[in-house]
């Protein structure tokens, strides 16, 4: 069933006959159409990379950042319309803050995520509020279940990933991320294979031709901080939300690069062959 | 019987007689902290050629009882600054624990280049001090800001009516009367900062923690000092903690008339 | 009377995911006269073209200072404008009374980007109307950014806004790589140069209709208006668009509604 026409797409909060929110599937595609972000839960931390894509050379390098901090320990990499996202983050940040207050301790990211997923969905049951535009990542890393790293939609679901990837170079980025052992990973190798995601989902999708610049956090946890380390490496305790060190940022982009060099003469001689 | 929702789960009034609400509008005018409770003793503190030496010994009293040892009563704040509270010591913890920790945060995520110096927080803390002495539930403390600032020793202080006073040299408590004198001996006033060195800094304020110790019945011989240096922007903070006081000499004590076993 | 069923308010998506309510909002500012910002490494600067709506009228004023540090140039609505303006002006001042504290540019920018994302997303309400060039400096350096009604901000080297922008960014486009090391001077000229390129044929440069604020590192936002200017129009010499020809075909085409008309523009930026 078309949504177009039926006047069932014109307004937030009305289900369609076939019982579809047109509203909520009109703000994903706002998303759909937004730079790609990724996140990757690695053993002993978390990294989050977007693809930022510049519009103009008039802009500030390095400035205009995408990646915001919520509490110390957690993250938020967004995908779709900017201002939505920077509405999302500022509720995230007032729902640790009072978390704190009440509990005099760091929000557990799960409960984080919970609390944005409830607050998402809020935007879809109202005539007069339109959905958020934008999909979120989360990630972070607590005392209770280490690394975690979870996905909040516009429609309020929310899901807890290993790898998860939004925005216009998703799909790409999701195939890649499948090819990876995220539960045993590094930060430091998730950071390289972040990088390298990003690079393949940019040159998949519509916008290849315009410049982006990579921008890449991480979470982990100090030597200090540690609480625990599983049997199987995961580590607990309270993390740090940060950059990736410019250096590395920049070793992981050269790798990248190369790796799609490689990748591309391989396709040459498939092609010839 | 009343049957009305308002009335339901509530002791009927045919039986009980008509609910009293007198306890909601207590005839007595509302009533905030009228004294502190657990207290922390003195804050000793001063600014020397390239930073700031501060300490607070480690208990925290229940009136004239010892009731904990081991409280700590500085808390750094950012890269920049270190404070230090006497008194009521939950009041304390508000601040250093939900307060500043707030701030901080919220500085951080902004991740735009900002960070707050010792001015900054110290003005924050003076600010939320006045409110509340307005609002006549103040926080019952003296707080010292120590930090460096614009390429210079900070130190400044604050207190539960939100007066604000700086010095080179500042104690608050018993150190105000105690600790001051000795320490404008060393430092009489703000040009002769560039005089003192680091380590005359650090032995003038353990001297006065000694003496705080001899003569002050509410405090301990541990305490903690932070040490707050700089050099142009960069800081750095050294931490000594449960640091015991040494060469105690009591022999002072035979002189002082007045209680104990003496004869005469 | 409306160009589809998707534009009557700001809280309906249309199947393409855009939101009309706010890219309407955005040409708004295409109707309002040019502003063009630059940043130095010591200095940043607004210079902005006013219009009189009638010829015995005082021209509509097109930069506001907010604090010694920091001031707004507008293209759009003036009334939101001020609105705004009034709004930074509080932070300005809460953040002195706070923390003893200029604001920082980015934060304050960033409080009216939050203000204007609520207009977007709930009924009743309307974006505001006006795109603003934020010029400050803050312990960070100079700083210049632009504001728009989609709540979207972006820090720039150089920008500009408002009616026939496209012109001056073509000329801060071949030009910025200079900013950084321009000394005061030079940085306002190449300021009146962009806003120059982007006057009509007939039009030019006059003390009545520029308004140029700087501020500096150690040197507080001013506003020069009227005869104040009249040396720096001396300095730039030709007061008149260097464009030629092309400056007329701009002016013959007509403002698009599509929202693809000048770069950067749609509330999807991020495309």
């Amino acid at each position: 069933m078309t949504s177009i026409g039926t006047g069932y797409d014109l307004s937030n909060s009305v289900f369609s006959p076939d019982g579809r929110n047109f509203q909520v599937e009109y703000a994903t595609k706002a998303v759909e159409n937004g730079g790609t972000s990724i996140g990757l839960r690695c053993k002993d931390g978390v990294v989050l990379a977007v693809e930022k894509l510049i519009q103009s050379k008039l802009l500030v390098p390095g400035s205009n950042k995408r990646i915001a901090t919520v509490d110390r320990h957690v993250g938020i990499a967004a995908s779709g319309l900017i201002p939505d996202a920077r509405h999302f983050t500022s509720r995230a940040r007032n729902e640790a803050s009072s978390w704190r207050k009440q509990y005099h301790g760091a929000i557990p990211v799960s409960s984080l995520a919970d609390r944005m997923g409830q607050y998402t969905q809020a935007y879809t049951l109202y005539s007069s509020v339109r959905p958020f535009g934008v999909t979120c990542i989360i990630g972070g890393v607590d005392e209770e279940a280490g690394p975690s790293l979870w996905m909040v939609e516009p429609s309020g679901v929310g899901w807890g990933y290993f790898g998860a990837a939004t925005g216009r170079g998703r799909q790409a980025a999701k195939a890649e991320l499948e090819k990876l052992d995220l539960p045993n990973l590094t930060v430091e190798e998730g950071v390289k294979h972040a990088a390298r995601i990003i690079h393949i989902a940019h040159g998949d999708n519509a916008g290849k031709d315009k410049d982006f610049e990579l921008e890449m956090t991480w979470v982990r946890v100090d030597k200090a901080n540690v609480v625990e380390v599983t049997e199987s490496g995961v580590v607990k305790g309270h993390g740090r939300h940060e950059e990736v060190p410019k250096e590395l940022v920049e070793e992981a982009e050269r790798e990248a690069k190369k790796a799609l060099e490689v990748e591309d003469e391989e396709d040459e001689k498939m092609e010839e062959s | 019987m009343n049957h009305l929702p308002e009335a339901w789960g509530r002791p009927r009034d045919d039986v009980y007689g008509a609910y009293d609400h007198s306890h909601l509008r207590p005839s007595m005018p509302n009533q905030h902290t009228q004294e502190p409770i657990v207290t922390g003793t003195s804050v000793v503190a001063l600014k020397y050629n390239g930073g700031v030496v501060i300490a607070a010994d480690n208990l925290a009293s229940y009136g004239s009882l010892a009731r904990f040892s081991n409280m700590e009563r500085l808390k750094q704040v950012g890269t920049h600054t270190v404070v230090g509270a006497s008194g009521d010591i939950s009041d304390m913890q508000y601040l250093f624990d939900t307060a500043l920790e707030d701030l901080v945060i919220k500085e951080e995520y902004q991740n735009d280049g900002h960070h707050l110096r010792a001015k900054h927080v110290y003005s924050y803390l003076s600010r939320v001090m006045y409110h509340r002495r307005n609002k006549f539930d103040p926080l019952w403390n003296v707080l010292l800001v120590a930090g460096w600032d614009d390429g210079k020793p900070f130190l400044a202080s604050t207190d539960l009516l939100g007066t604000t006073f700086s010095a080179p040299a500042l104690a608050s408590g018993f150190g105000a009367s105690l600790a001051v004198p000795l320490l404008r001996r060393v430092c009489p006033d703000e040009e002769s900062v560039a005089k003192i060195s680091r380590e005359r800094a650090i032995e003038a304020v353990e001297e006065c923690m000694k003496v705080l110790f001899y003569r002050d019945a509410r405090s301990t011989n541990k305490y903690t000092m932070a040490i707050v240096s700089g050099e142009d922007n960069k800081v750095d903070i050294e931490w000594k903690k449960d640091v015991e006081l040494q060469k105690q000499s009591w022999k002072f004590a035979e002189e002082i008339r007045g209680y104990g076993a003496q004869i005469v | 009377m409306f160009r589809n069923n998707y534009d009557n308010d700001s809280v309906t998506f249309s199947p393409q995911g855009r939101i009309f309510q706010v890219e309407y909002a955005l040409e708004a500012i295409k109707q309002g006269s040019a502003a063009v910002g630059l940043v130095s490494k010591t200095h940043a600067v607004l210079v902005a073209l006013k219009r009189n709506a009638e010829e015995l009228g005082s021209y509509q004023k097109k930069i506001i200072g907010i604090d010694t540090h920091l001031g707004v140039a507008l293209a759009g609505l003036a009334p939101d404008a001020r609105v705004l303006s009034n709004f930074m002006r509080q932070q300005s001042m809460s953040s002195r009374l706070l923390y003893n504290r200029p604001v920082p540019i980015a934060r304050v920018v960033n409080a009216i980007a939050d203000k204007a994302q609520v207009n977007t997303q709930h009924y009743g309400r309307r974006p505001y109307g006006v795109g603003l060039l934020v010029a400050g400096v803050d312990e960070t350096g100079p700083h210049l950014w632009e504001f728009q009604p989609s709540g979207m901000v972006l820090e720039y080297r150089g920008a500009a806004i408002g009616a026939r922008s496209q012109s001056a960014r073509t000329y801060l486009e071949r030009n910025f790589e200079a900013f950084p090391d321009a000394s005061r001077e030079e940085l306002v000229l190449h300021g009146l140069r962009a806003l120059r390129d982007s006057l009509a044929q007939d039009k030019e440069l006059t003390t009545a209709n520029v308004s140029l604020a700087i501020v500096g590192e150690g040197e507080k936002f001013k506003l020069y208006d009227g005869e104040e200017v009249a040396d720096w129009l001396e300095k730039l010499g030709s007061t008149q668009s260097s464009r030629g020809s092309r400056g007329a075909q701009a002016a013959a085409a007509p403002a698009g509604a599509s929202g693809s008309g000048e770069g950067g523009d749609s509330m999807e930026v991020d495309a």
